[in-house]
C-alpha cells in the first residue's frame, strides 16, 4: 500500500528531538551510556573543529536515538589521538577543513592501536571544494596503516543499507556519490567522506542550521542524516545487514525502488 | 636319589664337538699311517693300541666325566581353563538350564578329570583374562568375549606356560572370527604352542527375535539426516515375518522423542531396515532402538538396545537476538562472525514502535522480526540462543517462552546477556524462562530491576578454579574491567555455579549478587551475565593492554561450555567396564584442578523420568589418580551422571550420559556357536567336547621337577691328565721301537 511521504519541518524536528531527549536520557541513565553510540571528535595536533559544526556530533547522536532503537550519547565527547581514552570506544570522527598537521609518532601509535582493536574512524572533509583535508588525512592514515589503501564504496556496501536503503553518499555538498574506505578483514575500518557530512548535521541551539545543503536543500540534508544514521548502525551492528537472512528482503526492496 | 653320569659342565658344547673331532681325526690319521706302512713292514699292534689309548685318555682329560646324583619328582602338567565370563553365558542353554549353570558343571567335571593336573582358572571377557579361584564362573559378567585377547595374555604373561588350554564357552566370541580363524589363533598364541581344547556350553538355538546390530553409517552430525541400520535376527524356528522397529532419543526428564520407525522383513532368519533420523543436539545422546516382540520370543531383553551416539557438530548454529544495537552487541557479533565454527543467525531490533524513522517503509533496510517463525519452526535447529538485552514483551517473545524453556530442557543452550531490557526489565520474571535461568528473578520489582552504579565484578572461589574462565584469565589475569550498571537478580539456583559476583550488592538471602552464573536445566545449559559490559574486554583501555583478546577467549569458553566442550568440563566421567543392567556398575571420575582433599557429588538420574537413582559423595585420591564411584546396580535404560566438584567453591557441573543394557552386544545374537569352538580345537591340535563329555579330554603329560642335584667327579681331573700323559709317552716309545718318527 502506497504511503504519502512525510517530510518533517525544522520545527517538528525540534519538538521530536526534545521529546526523545527526555525519553532517552531516562533509559540511558538506567544502565549507563557505556555501550551507546558516541560520535567522538578526534583531535590531532592543535586544530579543533570550527565552532559552527561543534553541534553536529550531538545532532548525529540525537538522530540515532530518535530514529532507531540504538542508544547514543547526546553530548558526545572529544578525544585526542594520543590519549588512552581513544581506546574507550570503537568510534571516532576526524574532521577538518584544511590539510591536517602531520601526526606525531604518539598519535600514529595511538591510532594504530585503535584500529588494531577494531575501531572505526570516519574522516569528513569540511571543505570539499578544497579537498585538502581528505587528501592530507589519507597521507597520515597511510602512516598508520601502511598496507591499507582506500577504495570507493557505494550502494553495494553494507554501510548503505545498515538502516536506510541509500543509493549515494551525501552531505552539505554533493561532491562524491560514494564514500571511500580502507577495508580490513572484509570490513570498512576507515571511511572517508568528501561531502562535509558534519556540516549538514550541524544545528545551533535555536534549531537553526548554519549551513544550507547544496544543491538539494533540505531533502539533501535528510539524505545526509540518513547516511549518518547508517554509519552509526554500521558501527553498532557491523555487517549485520550482510547476513543472508536479510538478502531476499533487501533485494526485493532495492528492486521495487524507483531508479 | 637317582644316579647318572655326564661330562663336566664347564666346557661349552661347541668346544666339546671340536675336541671330539680332533680325537677322531687323530685316530684316523694313525690308522692311515699304519695302513700305508703295511706294504713295507708288518703293522705294529702296540703302536695302534697305545695311540688309541692316548687319544681316549686325552679326551677324558678334556671332558672329565662326572657322576650326577638327583632327587626328582613328577608333578601334574599345568593346564589353564579359560571360562567365558561374558554376559552371554546368562542366556539359555539346551533344555531348561542357563549356560552359566552348564559352565559351572563343566568346571566341576574338569577339576575331576584333571585332578592330578595343576589347573589354573581364568575368566575371559575383553582384554587380559582374570584369574578366579572359586568353583563357579564369577557372577559379575565381563564386557565382551575376546578369546584371542585372553590367549595373547596367557602367551605373553610371565607365569609358567601351560601344557594345554581348555576353553569353556558357548562359542559366541568376538575374536577369533570364523574367517581366517587359524591364522588369528596362531597370532594370538605366539610362543604358546599348545593344544586348545574346547567345551561347548550349548548347541540348540533359542526361539528368539533380537536386534542383532544397530549401525550408524558414518559419523552423526547435528541437524543432518543420519542413516540408522537396524538388523533383526530370528532363531530357533521362531516365525518373525515383518517386525516393527522404532528409534527414540532419551532426554533427562522428558518423554522419549521418536525419531524414526520402520518395518524389518525377516527372511532366512535375518532382516535389515534403514531408518533416517536427524538429531538436533550435539554431544553424547542415548538412543533406544526397540522391536515389537513376536509371540513366543524366549529372550525379550534383546528386543531393546540402548545406543550411545556421539553427535558431532559441523558448526555451532546459534541464534543471536539483541533488543537494541550497542557496542556490546557489536563486540559479540563481531566475535561470533569471526569464528568459523559458529553459524550465527542474528536478529537485532533496530527500530522500536516509538522510533520515528522519517521515511517510508520501502526506504528502510529493515525486515520484520520473525519471532513466531524463529521460536516455533526453527528453534530446534539451533544449538544455542543468545538473548542480549532483549525485552520479551513488545516483540512477541513472551508467548514462546514456554517453548524456549522446553527447548533448553531438551538440550538446547541459552545465554541471557544483561542490559536495560534483560532479566526482570525484559519481562522474564514469573515466566517459564525464569525457571530455566541459573539465577532467581523472584521478588524483584521493575523499579529495583537495574542498578546503575559502576562496579568491578569479582571472581568467586569457583571462578578462580573454573576451566571456563581459564582462557580469559591467562590473558588478563583474574580481573574484569569496571562496568556501568547491572541487572538485579536474586540468588543462584540450586545447582548453579556463580563465577563472577557483585562486590557490594547482596541478594535477599544476603549472598553476593551473581553477575555471571552457569546452570543446567534438564538436558540443556544456561548462562546468565547480568552486565552489558563484556565488550570492554574487547575495546577499552583495559582491553588495549592485551590487544582485546580476552573478549574472544571469554566468549569462546562460554560457548564451549554451553556446548559441553570437554576443555571446559571440570570433571570427566568414564565407564571402563561399561554398564550391565542388574550388576554393579563403577564409574571412574577424573577432575581438572581438583585440590587435595577435593570431593565430588555424583548424581545418577534416569533419563526419561529424571528420577534420581543414586547420590554418591566421593573424595579424590592424591595426585592425578581417578576416583572410582560405585553407583550400584542399575536397571536397563539411559542414565545421566552429573558431577559437581566441591571443596573450595562449587564448580559448574559436568554431565555424562550413558546407557545400561540388559544383555547388550552379548545378547544380540543368542545362538551358540559350537562349530567355531570345534574349529579352534582343530586348528590347535585340541579336542572339542560338550560339557557332558569333559572326561574324554586328553591328559597332558606330567612334568618332572628336580628337587636336589649333586655332581661328583669320578676321579680327580689331574688323574685323567696324568694317565693321558703316560699313554702318550707309551705311544711315543712304541713308535720309536717300530721305527716310526
Amino acid at each position: 500500500m502506497a504511503r504519502r511521504r512525510h517530510r518533517l519541518t525544522r520545527r517538528e524536528l525540534g519538538a521530536a528531538a526534545l521529546a526523545f531527549v527526555c525519553g532517552v536520557s531516562e533509559r540511558a541513565s538506567a544502565f549507563g551510556e557505556e555501550g551507546a553510540f558516541n560520535p567522538r571528535l578526534l583531535i590531532t595536533g592543535t586544530r579543533e573543529l570550527e565552532r559552527r559544526r561543534r553541534s553536529a556530533p550531538g545532532r548525529w547522536a540525537l538522530e540515532v536515538v530518535r530514529r532507531t532503537s540504538a542508544p547514543a550519547r547526546l553530548s558526545p565527547s572529544t578525544v585526542r589521538a594520543d590519549a588512552p581514552e581513544l581506546f574507550a570506544e570503537p568510534f571516532a570522527v576526524w574532521a577538518g577543513a584544511k590539510a591536517p598537521e602531520p601526526l606525531t609518532q604518539r598519535e600514529v601509535t595511538g591510532l594504530r592501536r585503535f584500529l588494531a582493536l577494531g575501531g572505526i574512524l570516519f574522516v569528513d572533509d569540511l571543505e570539499p571544494s578544497d579537498g585538502s583535508f581528505v587528501k592530507g588525512a589519507k597521507e597520515q592514515i597511510a602512516r598508520v596503516l601502511p598496507d591499507g589503501s582506500p577504495i570507493a564504496i557505494g550502494e553495494d556496501n553494507v554501510v548503505f543499507r545498515s538502516f536506510y536503503l541509500l543509493r549515494k553518499a551525501t552531505g552539505r555538498v554533493q561532491k562524491e556519490s560514494k564514500l571511500e574506505a580502507i577495508v580490513r578483514g572484509g570490513m570498512a575500518q576507515v571511511l572517508f567522506s568528501s561531502n562535509d557530512l558534519l556540516g549538514a548535521l550541524a544545528r545551533d541551539p535555536g534549531g537553526v542550521h548554519p549551513f544550507e545543503p547544496s544543491p538539494g536543500g533540505e531533502a539533501q540534508r535528510e539524505q545526509a542524516i540518513r547516511l549518518a544514521v547508517n554509519l552509526a548502525m554500521f558501527v553498532l551492528c557491523s555487517n549485520y545487514k550482510d547476513d543472508q537472512v536479510h538478502a531476499p528482503f533487501l533485494m526485493r526492496r532495492r528492486g521495487s525502488e524507483a531508479p | 636319589m637317582n644316579e647318572s653320569w655326564a661330562f663336566s659342565g664347564d666346557l661349552a658344547r661347541g668346544w666339546l664337538w671340536v675336541g671330539l673331532a680332533l680325537a677322531v681325526a687323530s685316530v684316523v690319521l694313525l690308522a692311515v699311517e699304519l695302513f700305508v706302512r703295511r706294504t713295507t713292514e708288518k703293522p705294529s699292534l702296540t703302536v695302534g693300541a697305545t695311540g688309541l689309548l692316548a687319544v681316549v685318555l686325552l679326551m677324558l682329560a678334556v671332558l672329565r666325566p662326572v657322576r650326577v646324583f638327583e632327587r626328582a619328582s613328577t608333578v601334574g602338567a599345568r593346564l589353564v581353563v579359560l571360562a567365558d565370563a561374558s554376559r552371554s553365558i546368562d542366556l539359555p542353554a539346551d533344555g531348561n538350564e542357563r549356560r552359566r549353570a552348564v559352565a559351572n558343571r563343566a568346571l566341576g567335571a574338569l577339576r575331576q578329570r584333571f585332578s592330578g593336573v595343576r589347573v589354573r582358572q581364568f575368566g575371559f571377557g575383553r582384554g587380559e583374562p582374570l584369574p578366579f579361584d572359586g568353583k563357579d564362573v564369577p557372577s559379575q559378567p565381563l564386557l565382551g568375549s575376546d578369546l584371542s585377547a585372553a590367549l595373547e595374555g596367557l602367551a605373553q604373561g610371565t607365569d609358567e606356560l601351560p601344557q594345554a588350554v581348555v576353553v569353556v564357552s558357548d562359542g559366541r566370541l568376538d575374536r577369533p572370527q570364523a574367517v581366517a580363524l587359524e591364522a588369528a589363533l596362531h597370532t594370538a598364541l605366539g610362543r604358546l604352542d599348545v593344544p586348545v581344547h574346547t567345551v561347548s556350553l550349548a548347541r540348540a538355538e533359542p526361539r528368539d527375535a533380537a536386534i542383532r546390530a544397530v549401525r550408524l553409517a558414518g559419523s552423526v552430525v547435528a541437524h543432518q539426516a543420519a542413516r540408522l541400520e537396524v538388523e533383526v535376527g530370528c532363531s530357533g524356528g521362531l516365525s518373525c515375518g515383518e517386525v516393527a522397529v522404532t528409534a527414540k532419543e532419551l532426554h533427562l526428564d522428558e518423554p522419549p522423542v521418536v525419531h524414526a520407525s520402520g518395518v524389518v522383513r525377516v527372511a532366512d532368519g535375518l532382516g535389515t531396515a534403514a531408518l533416517e533420523l536427524t538429531l538436533d543436539r550435539a554431544g553424547r545422546r542415548i538412543l533406544e532402538v526397540s522391536l515389537a516382540s513376536p509371540e513366543g520370543d524366549a529372550i525379550p531383553e534383546n528386543n531393546r538396545r540402548f545406543v550411545t551416539v556421539d553427535v558431532a557438530r559441523d558448526r555451532v548454529r546459534l541464534l543471536h537476538v539483541a533488543g537494541r544495537p550497542s557496542y556490546d552487541v557489536r563486540s559479540l557479533r563481531t566475535w561470533l562472525k569471526s569464528d568459523a565454527s559458529v553459524d550465527v543467525v542474528a536478529f537485532f531490533i533496530l527500530r522500536t514502535r516509538t522510533d520515528d524513522v522519517v521515511a517510508l517503509q520501502e526506504e528502510l533496510a529493515l525486515i520484520p522480526f520473525p519471532v513466531d517463525e524463529l521460536f516455533t519452526k526453527h528453534l530446534q535447529s539451533f544449538d544455542a540462543v543468545v538473548l542480549q538485552d532483549f525485552d520479551a514483551e513488545p516483540y512477541g517473545l513472551s508467548i514462546h517462552l514456554r517453548r524456549l524453556a522446553a527447548y533448553v530442557r531438551q538440550g538446547g543452550g541459552l545465554i541471557m546477556v544483561g542490559g536495560p531490557n534483560a532479566f526482570v526489565s525484559g519481562n522474564y520474571a514469573q515466566t517459564p524462562l525464569a525457571d530455566v535461568l541459573p539465577v532467581s528473578l523472584r521478588g524483584i520489582t521493575s523499579e529495583q530491576a537495574v542498578d546503575p552504579a559502576s562496579f568491578v565484578p569479582a571472581f568467586t572461589r569457583a571462578g578462580h578454579r573454573a576451566p571456563v574462565l581459564e582462557p580469559m584469565s591467562t590473558i588478563v589475569g583474574e580481573r574484569w574491567p569496571e562496568v556501568q550498571g547491572t541487572n538485579v537478580v536474586g540468588d543462584a539456583r540450586e545447582g548453579a555455579t556463580v563465577l563472577l559476583e557483585h562486590p557490594s550488592r547482596r541478594t535477599p538471602s544476603g549472598a553476593p549478587m551473581p553477575v555471571l552464573a552457569l546452570g543446567e536445566y534438564g538436558s540443556g545449559r544456561t548462562i546468565a551475565l547480568t552486565t552489558d559490559g563484556s565488550h570492554l574486554l574487547q575495546f577499552s583501555p583495559f582491553a588495549s593492554e592485551s590487544g582485546g583478546r580476552a573478549h574472544g577467549a571469554f566468549w569462546d569458553a562460554m560457548l564451549g561450555w554451553l556446548m559441553r566442550d570437554p576443555r571446559f568440563e571440570p570433571a570427566s566421567v568414564m565407564l571402563p567396564q561399561g554398564c550391565i543392567a542388574g550388576t554393579p556398575t563403577t564409574l571412574t571420575l577424573r577432575a581438572r584442578f581438583a585440590e587435595d582433599g577435593a570431593e565430588a557429588d555424583v548424581d545418577i538420574q534416569r533419563l526419561g523420568s529424571g528420577e534420581q537413582v543414586k547420590h554418591v559423595r566421593v573424595a579424590f585420591p592424591r595426585g592425578d589418580a581417578p576416583a572410582p564411584v560405585d553407583v550400584g546396580v542399575l536397571e536397563a535404560g539411559g542414565y545421566s551422571a552429573t558431577v559437581r566438584l566441591s571443596g573450595s567453591g562449587r564448580t559448574a557441573p559436568s554431565r555424562h550420559d550413558f546407557a545400561c543394557e540388559a544383555g547388550g552386544e552379548e545378547w544380540a545374537d543368542p545362538r551358540p556357536d559350537p562349530a567355531r569352538l570345534a574349529a579352534i580345537a582343530k586348528a590347535t591340535g585340541g579336542v572339542a567336547v560338550t560339557a557332558d563329555d569333559v572326561a574324554s579330554l586328553p591328559l597332558p603329560r606330567a612334568t618332572r621337577v628336580v628337587a636336589e642335584r649333586r655332581i661328583e667327579a669320578w676321579v680327580p681331573p689331574w688323574v685323567w691328565t696324568a694317565l693321558a700323559a703316560f699313554a702318550m709317552g707309551a705311544h711315543w716309545l712304541a713308535r720309536r721301537r717300530s721305527g716310526l718318527a
